[in-house]
């Protein structure tokens, strides 16, 4: 399967929905719900958390009660609605895909429909789950839209809006119900690595913090950080011309401005594109996205690429086509040219000089908050493992944990030296006068291994020698 | 707030277009300094809870910031960088033909130059990533202090994914950048220039100042602080920062 960037997550989730909701709401208002729920962020004035919940996508375990809690009719397309939230994958980050669906739905929506379900969908409208986009982005695109339009394809309701409005709503949803799961079933089935990264969603909520707020906004940063993932595995794919941008949403009015990252393999696809059709000049984006047959390159980012590339090339020929100018310059230039041709490289290298320095900095820095946060990490799980284990021990004896307490952090302090001396093996001397520079500072209790809990003192030595390389 | 100081610093000292497009640090500071003061959750505080939300998503919007950025310049940096490589082949192509006239020079000159700011760029660039990552981190770890919130931990390994901060591609294009200056430039001056041009001063807002005034930030920041711990960075240490030092920041000759 294609490792499709983060960014594409969200163009076909907003694709999906479209099309749904285009299906949907032509018939019943329930399909509605979904975008509705959406778009009851900008519309309802009254709840505070509507703006606050905008971006997130929460757990939807702890979201459900407030959902059922409402009456009549509305419970019902709530427990629906949760139903279908859990499951589906109606949820998008930027704004301005809500925008471009609202524009689409409020078209196609009935009016009674609309304003019941924005009144009672105040507190489900944050069901969406993460997940949903995760699926979409390995699988085709267009087969589940299909699906969806398939499945939305009821009849047309062709009682009068306003009496059939929630008797057409329930009946179809328990059916959307169960083609949901169905959906849902096959879309997990589809990839591993969908399945895991699920998981790992699930896991997120589980680890966080109790308390809504603070657990949604990191579903919500999952969501948006799980993306990347794909766009830093695709520069590593080897010359394939791997689309790296997100499938454009179809039925959309305003152009997308989602953000593609670009490579030099693409570029190069792009340089040979121009090339055949006659240069930078005369090349139109239209012209390029067709040559180059990338998957989910849109005209739009075509478009400013060319831009981009049409001013870099010619910026620097004025000054190489204009020899006139040159010559005069350059006869000025001829008296002083050779001490002052030196000079100038001499400032070069300087300059080089320096900036190789930087970036040989930044890269060590780099690798050390790296290494850092990967230790972080791996005191994290013991301190959890050991909280598990640690109830047990409480129950036994108490007095046992001191020991190991203390044990513990004097292995646990070196540690982080040696890490640190073992990622800069390649530039002896100055590591080690940073080395001996760090011991002093070390030797105060870092507050974050009191917070560790304690271990038997075997643990230790198997993560120092895991740090050892 | 001796970090916001010094990202200040930074972002004064960067490139002008790059300024505005730094993390917000102080903005995250005044919002995390609102939620410690508002009454915590479990009394109920609709303040407190709609501070924390706004720090969430003041969060979220500065990496999408970032992350635009960060790619945007990067784009740049894959179009120039072929630019740059068709230019060379070009002057080898015709260094081959014509004798090294007076063209020859000054356009070898110009892409010496070209090349070498370009470099110096992209350092720029991950520099750029580097610090917002810094400052992140930071604001993250006050967070999780202040707040007791578990926040930190899962949120930086998000970060860790952004675009912005994988910067592989970047030092790839820096490397190659290296090697060709490497084989465009004759063999080095001696050690002995190297005393002279200790004196050479640089311009206002030149790459080479950002550069400059870059390293010496890395190196105050990671100085060393009261809350030292085993998630800071160990102290930074140039050998030559006497020679970085001895290069002013403000100066009356310009590199041209």
């Amino acid at each position: 399967m294609e490792a499709r960037p983060a960014l594409s997550i969200q163009r076909s989730g907003t694709q999906q929905l479209n099309n749904c909701g285009a299906s949907g709401a032509l018939s019943t208002s329930f399909p509605v719900l979904p975008s509705a729920l959406e778009e009851k962020y900008p519309n309802l004035p009254d709840s505070q958390q509507v703006p606050v919940e905008r971006q997130f996508r929460p757990c939807t375990s702890t979201v459900v009660s407030p959902i059922s809690s409402s009456s009549g009719v509305v419970g019902h397309m709530f427990s629906s609605s949760s139903g279908l939230s859990t499951d589906l994958h109606f949820s998008s980050v930027s704004q301005q895909e809500k925008h471009s669906r609202q524009s689409l739905f409020i078209s196609q929506s009935t009016s009674c429909g609309t304003s019941m379900l924005f009144q009672q969908a105040s507190h489900s409208g944050v069901l969406h789950s993460t997940a949903s986009s995760q699926y979409t982005k390995e699988n085709n695109d267009t087969s589940w839209c299909t699906d969806s339009l398939d499945f939305l394809d009821y009849p047309i309701n062709q009682n009068n809006p306003l009496d059939s409005c929630n008797t057409g709503e329930i009946l179809p949803s328990e059916d959307l119900n169960k083609r949901n799961w169905e959906w849902a079933d096959q879309l997990i089935s589809d990839d591993d690595a969908l399945t895991s990264s699920w998981n790992e969603l699930i896991a997120e909520t589980n680890v966080t913090d109790p308390g809504l707020k603070v657990e949604v906004p990191q579903q919500s940063t999952t969501f948006s950080i799980q993306q990347p993932q794909a766009s830093q595995q695709l520069p590593a794919s080897s010359g394939e011309t791997c689309p790296v941008v997100p499938p454009t949403p179809s039925g959309s009015g305003a152009p997308t401005k989602q953000r593609m990252r670009w490579t030099p393999e693409l570029h190069e696809a792009f340089v040979e594109a121009v090339n055949k059709l006659g240069g930078s000049e005369r090349a139109t984006p239209k012209g390029v996205l067709k040559l180059m047959k990338v998957e989910g390159l849109t005209i739009y980012h075509v478009k400013s690429h060319l831009q981009k590339y049409r001013t870099a090339r010619y910026k620097p020929e004025p000054s190489e086509g204009s020899s006139e100018k040159k010559h005069a310059l350059i006869d000025d230039l001829s008296s002083l040219d050779l001490k002052s041709g030196i000079e100038i490289t001499e400032a070069l290298r300087l300059q080089m000089e320096v900036q190789k320095r930087l970036h040989e900095q930044l890269e060590i820095q780099r690798n050390l908050q790296l290494r850092i946060e990967e230790q972080g990490r791996y005191l994290q799980m013991m301190f959890e493992k050991q909280c598990k284990s640690g109830l047990d021990l409480l129950k036994g004896s108490s007095s046992n944990l001191e020991n190991p307490l203390t044990d513990l952090t004097e292995p646990v302090l070196k540690s982080p030296d040696k890490s640190n001396l073992g990622v800069s093996e390649g530039n002896d001397h100055k590591m080690d006068e940073v080395g001996e520079k760090q011991k002093s500072p070390e030797n105060e209790v870092p507050e974050n291994l009191e917070a560790t809990a304690t271990d038997t003192p075997n643990s230790p030595p198997p993560k120092r020698a895991k740090l050892d390389e | 707030m001796k970090f916001g100081k010094r990202l200040k610093q930074q972002i004064q000292e960067s490139l002008p277009g790059w300024r505005d497009k730094f993390l917000s640090y102080k903005d995250l500071k005044q919002l995390l300094n609102l939620i410690s003061s508002a009454p915590p959750v479990l009394s109920g505080s609709v303040e407190y809870v709609r501070a924390e939300s706004e720090f969430v998503v003041l969060l979220n919007k500065e990496i999408d910031k970032l992350n635009s950025f960060f790619m945007e310049k990067e784009e740049d940096f894959i179009i120039r960088h072929k630019e740059l490589q068709q230019r060379i082949q070009r002057m080898i192509a015709k260094s081959g033909s014509e004798a090294s006239g007076i063209d020859y020079k000054a356009e070898m000159r110009k892409i010496r130059k070209d090349i070498v700011d370009f470099h110096g760029e992209m350092v720029l660039l991950i520099n750029y990533s580097n610090v917002n990552y810094t400052g992140l981190a930071k604001i993250l770890k006050k967070y999780d202090k202040r707040t007791g919130g578990l926040l930190r931990l899962p949120f930086i390994q998000k970060v860790l994914q952004q675009p912005f901060f994988t910067t592989d591609l970047i030092s790839k294009l820096i490397k190659e950048c290296e090697i060709t200056i490497d084989s465009l430039f004759p063999a080095p001056a001696e050690k002995k220039a190297r005393g002279e041009i200790e004196a050479i001063t640089v311009a206002g807002e030149g790459i080479f100042r950002n550069t400059v005034a870059a390293l010496l930030t890395m190196q105050e920041i990671r100085r060393g602080s009261s809350t030292y711990s085993h998630f800071s960075l160990p102290p930074l240490n140039l050998p030559d920062t006497d020679v970085i030092k001895s290069v002013q920041l403000s100066s009356p000759i310009p590199i041209p």
